[in-house]
């Protein structure tokens, strides 16, 4: 969990959510809906985005699990895509916020060593996660911007 | 955002109108803030409600003690546990109408009981509740609590609902008719529709949709039997309004017994500043439990219990000339109020729809008159543009209508009948009077930004890939900044409508803005930091801004309809300029000077003329709070507060064009490119107020094309989760293009006006007029919303509606 061992029995039919929430008291992963549509559930197992309420806790034992907790320490830096995203204002209530950052994470890694992605493929990763304040303008525009850094961090034109 | 036309605010330190990054964010980026549902209290017990499972019978026997003895489960309770507890009041009864409802025991039209104990009315009425030691107890023992229910027949539709022989809800209601109210000039408008040359006609639905924050609402009550007093933790946005509603209204307990908090708030667009049920449900069972007692809504349970939006079925009918001159307009509204008159749901329906049907045109004679009935379906309240929209659409169908029957081009109809500059403050006749405008100025910047001219050409190559493209445009005036508590009185609203802020300055020349309003996601704590800091020529960042909680912050009424920045940031302003007052009249005592001689600049004084003779804004926060030498006139410290009711609302207004592609094949409709040229006088923070507008207009899409509240014949909601109700996702919306022009109002000392919804109001009739237009040629008039896929499709293939 968040690179740290965690030991604990679950029910069978516990939802990796509500241990997460419940559990250990990592509230920053949200619970928006019941039938894993929004989004603001979504963590990362073994690297990849799952929506956290669709996954049994049983399932993902012995995985590697990142929240938004883990992006960074308590009132630390923000990661690059966070950061993109402040300069975009690309959250208002935020509670779509922990979900956006987990599930764009991916996307925004894999820019360095590939081509940036396009506006339809930005607005296409977005489609698991809802948000009924920004209408995702700013939220695109903040990873446009996070690719851009990314890629000329590591070189590549921008 | 760019090109402002109108003058800028007088600044002090320039930071306002800035758009400067929102301090909250980081925190929110990070997953750091806290919501109703972390809020984690020592021994806190899990509540969950029992919601009715059909739209309207006859309860006859509620049996829970299979229930109780769950595991788990301390406490199962019903009505008859709470028949001390009033009912829910509704404080927005239309204005100048007789409410027919139960009266509450203080006069006010009583709503709904905390729980129902004989009949049930809509799906999600709720009937008992379960505490339990965790969540999936107190939900898991809902199951085992039986109902025996008589079966009543059911209504869900407001017109019928008002038919001879229909199911009847509430027998203080003959007829289910809350209230028959109208506006405007009946026998002058009758008049002028009888001459005119040219009548068009529509029948127009516009559908109930549901509001959707991501964060469902939730509560948390906190009962302290060693001083008496109630705390509520609550996703409101009006934590001094549900406090004032719940102590007085309600619980019937001392106003300084209850406590309300908000903390981050997931989001509201009008549902958030209701009363329901388990707001008090909370209270009462943490004072019978000894423990905290928690309540967090699933999203089904959101869609069957929270206030849901517009909800008219209509007939209006526009008059002109043969060339294009409007002469008069005129609705008939039939508005479903649902179950219940929610806290303000029958004053949406009727006072904010209703006046603002004419929209920015200058028309002779207009009437609007609106039946409000009960149905059996979830209470009707706000929703993000609430009225606004819904007379938008009426007034910007019937214009293309218009424009259509005389052969002339919309935008060239619209500008005709725009009302001049000159007009203002111009009195629409339907009881509005707009405060400022320049529309022409406005339209015209819309109109050639979207490439309109170009659209005959873009239509033709549309059609050689197989798409038909069309264009639509659409303006509105929106009316914000309640209120004038005065005239809010006039409209019904039982209540005040001001709005507070305080000041206090530190001995270390630090501030505290407190503010009787509250966030729901509209970054207070950055742009009320602007007003304060512009004001008194400070670094921003030495102010902090503080609301939400009752117990620390003066009173206020929150965050709705557009108001924040037009009512709490002038009492901010106000509040800075007392504050600004006290520091020259000192500042003269402490530099040996006259008054007059004192120049206040950088947040320091001067003395004129002898810019060595000075007192930094540190150096006066430390003498005023050490407070010697100061004469018996002037007091020590620095801590002032406002209480602003501006003399009139402010008006935005704006014109928005969209342009849609339909795929001839599937009837799809993408909007491919849309461009809103919106006017909110001056803009505390253009960042903050981009992402508003960008929001605002991708929910109005969304119920152009996609969102609708389903019941069926039995009054089920069909549409109760995010798999069966749409909400516009991130691919289906494009980049937009924005501008504004700006014309301040008169109404409030920084000239603004309300900005946060304002872009609701017209996307859903551009992007009608915008579909219509593409199928004119098909000899299509109209369609309702949401505009499907199939519903086009059928339409495509010469289908009637
Ligand atoms: S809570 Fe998991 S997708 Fe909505
Ligand atoms: S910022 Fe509020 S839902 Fe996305």
């Amino acid at each position: 969990m968040n690179g740290r061992p965690e030991q604990f029995s679950a029910q069978p039919n516990e939802l990796l959510v509500e241990r997460l929430r419940d559990g250990l008291g990592l509230t920053g992963t949200k619970v928006g809906c019941d039938t894993g549509q929004c989004g603001t559930c979504v963590v990362r197992l073994d690297g990849r985005s799952v929506k956290s309420c669709l996954v049994l806790t049983a399932s993902a034992a012995g995985g590697e699990v990142a929240t938004i907790e883990g992006e960074t320490t308590r009132g630390g830096e923000l990661s690059g895509l966070q950061e993109a995203l402040r300069q975009e204002h690309g959250t208002q209530c935020g509670f779509c916020t922990p979900g956006m950052v987990m599930a764009l994470g991916e996307l925004v890694e894999n820019t360095a060593d590939r081509e940036a992605p396009t506006e339809p493929e930005i607005r296409e990763w977005l489609t698991g996660n809802l948000c009924r304040c920004t209408g995702y303008h700013s939220v695109v525009r903040g990873v446009q911007r996070a690719c851009a850094t990314a890629r000329s961090a590591a070189g590549q034109e921008v | 955002m760019t090109a402002v036309t109108g003058e800028a605010p007088a600044t002090g330190s320039g930071v306002l109108g800035q758009p400067l990054d929102s301090r909250e964010d980081p925190q929110l980026l990070r997953g750091e803030a806290t919501y109703v549902a972390d809020i984690d209290l020592p021994g806190t017990a899990h509540m969950a409600i029992l919601g009715s499972p059909v739209a309207h019978a006859r309860i006859l026997s509620i049996e829970t003690k299979a229930a109780e003895q769950l595991p788990g489960v301390l406490k199962v309770a019903t009505a008859a546990d709470f028949t001390d507890v009033m009912p829910l009041p509704c404080i927005w009864i239309p204005g100048g109408v007789e409410s027919h409802f139960p009266p509450h025991p203080y006069g006010l039209p009583g709503a709904r009981p905390v729980l129902t104990g004989d009949t049930v009315r809509h799906v999600g009425d709720p009937i008992a509740v379960v505490v339990a030691e965790t969540p999936r107890q107190a939900t898991a023992a809902l199951a085992a609590i039986s109902v025996e229910y008589e079966p009543l027949p059911v209504v869900t539709r407001a017109d019928e609902a008002l038919a001879e022989g229909a199911p009847q809800l509430h027998e203080a209601v003959p007829g289910n008719l809350n209230a028959y109210w109208t506006c405007g000039d009946k026998d002058r408008t009758d008049a002028a529709i009888a001459a005119a040359e040219v009548t068009v006609e529509l029948d127009l639905v516009n559908q109930r949709t549901i509001n959707s924050p991501i964060e469902p609402r939730g509560a948390v009550g906190d009962y302290n039997p060693v001083t008496g007093e109630y705390t509520l933790y609550a996703t409101t946005q009006g934590p001094h309004n549900h406090r004032f509603l719940l102590s007085a209204l309600v619980l019937g307990i001392p106003f300084n017994k209850l406590r309300v908090i908000a903390p981050t708030v997931g989001g509201s667009f009008g549902t958030k500043g209701y009363l329901y049920p388990d707001m008090p449900l909370v209270l009462l069972l943490s004072k019978a439990l000894g423990r905290p007692v928690k309540w967090v809504d699933t999203r089904t349970g959101l869609m069957n219990s929270t206030v849901q939006g517009r909800d008219h079925r209509q007939h209006v009918t526009l008059a002109g000339t043969r060339d294009g001159r409007i002469t008069a307009v005129r609705c008939t509204s039939y508005a479903n109020l649902g179950a219940y008159p929610s806290t303000i749901g029958p004053g949406v329906a009727t006072a904010l729809m209703g006046r603002s049907i004419s929209g920015m045109y200058d028309i002779d004679a207009a009437f609007c008159e609106v039946y409000a009935a009960f149905t059996n379906t979830v209470p009707l309240g706000a929703q993000r543009g609430s009225g606004r929209a819904e007379a938008a659409f009426l007034m910007e169908r019937l214009v293309d209508r218009y424009a259509g029957e005389i052969g002339m081009d919309p935008a060239a109809v619209r500008r005709k009948n725009l009302v001049p500059k000159e007009k203002f403050p111009y009195d629409n006749g339907l009881g509005w009077t707009y405060d400022s405008g320049d529309y022409r100025l406005n339209f015209d910047k819309a109109v050639e930004l979207s490439g309109y001219a170009d659209m005959p050409a873009r239509k033709a190559e549309a059609r050689t890939r197989g798409k038909r493209l069309g264009v639509g445009l659409a303006t509105y005036v929106a009316i914000c900044g309640v209120g004038p508590s005065t005239r809010m009185s006039q409209e019904g609203m039982l209540g005040g409508t001001w709005e507070s802020a305080n000041i206090r300055v530190h001995p270390t020349g630090e501030v505290t803005v407190i503010v009787g309003s509250a966030s729901t996601g509209q970054s207070h704590g950055t742009v009320f930091a602007q007003v304060a800091a512009d004001e008194l020529g400070i670094d921003p960042d030495t102010v902090q801004v503080l609301e939400g909680d009752t117990q620390k912050a003066p009173y206020g009424q929150g965050t709705y309809g557009s108001r924040s920045y037009s009512m709490a940031a002038p009492a901010v302003a106000l509040t800075a300029r007392k504050i600004k007052s006290k520091l020259i009249r000192a500042g003269a005592v402490f530099l040996g000077i006259p008054e007059d001689k004192v120049v206040y600049a950088g947040g320091g004084v001067h003395e004129e003329g002898n810019e060595q003779n000075a007192k930094t804004f540190a150096e006066l926060a430390m003498s005023m709070w050490y407070g010697w030498g100061l004469p018996a006139e002037i007091e020590p410290a620095l801590d002032e507060t406002t209480h602003f009711d501006p003399p009139e609302f402010n008006y935005p207004f704006g014109t928005h064009v969209a342009v849609v592609e339909i795929d001839e094949l599937t009837g799809e409709t993408e909007v491919v490119a849309y461009t809103a040229v919106d006017d909110a006088g001056h803009i505390g923070n253009p960042k903050i107020v981009l992402g508003q507008i960008e929001g605002s207009i991708t929910h109005g899409l969304g119920q152009a094309l996609m969102e609708a509240a389903v019941y069926d014949e039995q009054g089920l909601l069909i549409s109760s989760d995010l798999t069966t109700y749409a909400l516009p996702r991130a691919a289906d919306v494009p980049f937009f293009t924005l501008d504004k022009t700006v014309t301040p109002s008169p109404n409030n000392p920084l000239g603004a006006k309300g900005a946060g919804e304002i872009a609701t109001v017209p996307p859903a009739a551009a992007v009608v007029n915008a579909v219509v237009d593409a199928l004119a040629d098909l000899g299509v008039q109209h369609i309702d919303m949401p505009l499907t896929p199939e519903k086009v499709w059928r339409r495509l293939r010469g289908e009637a509606q």
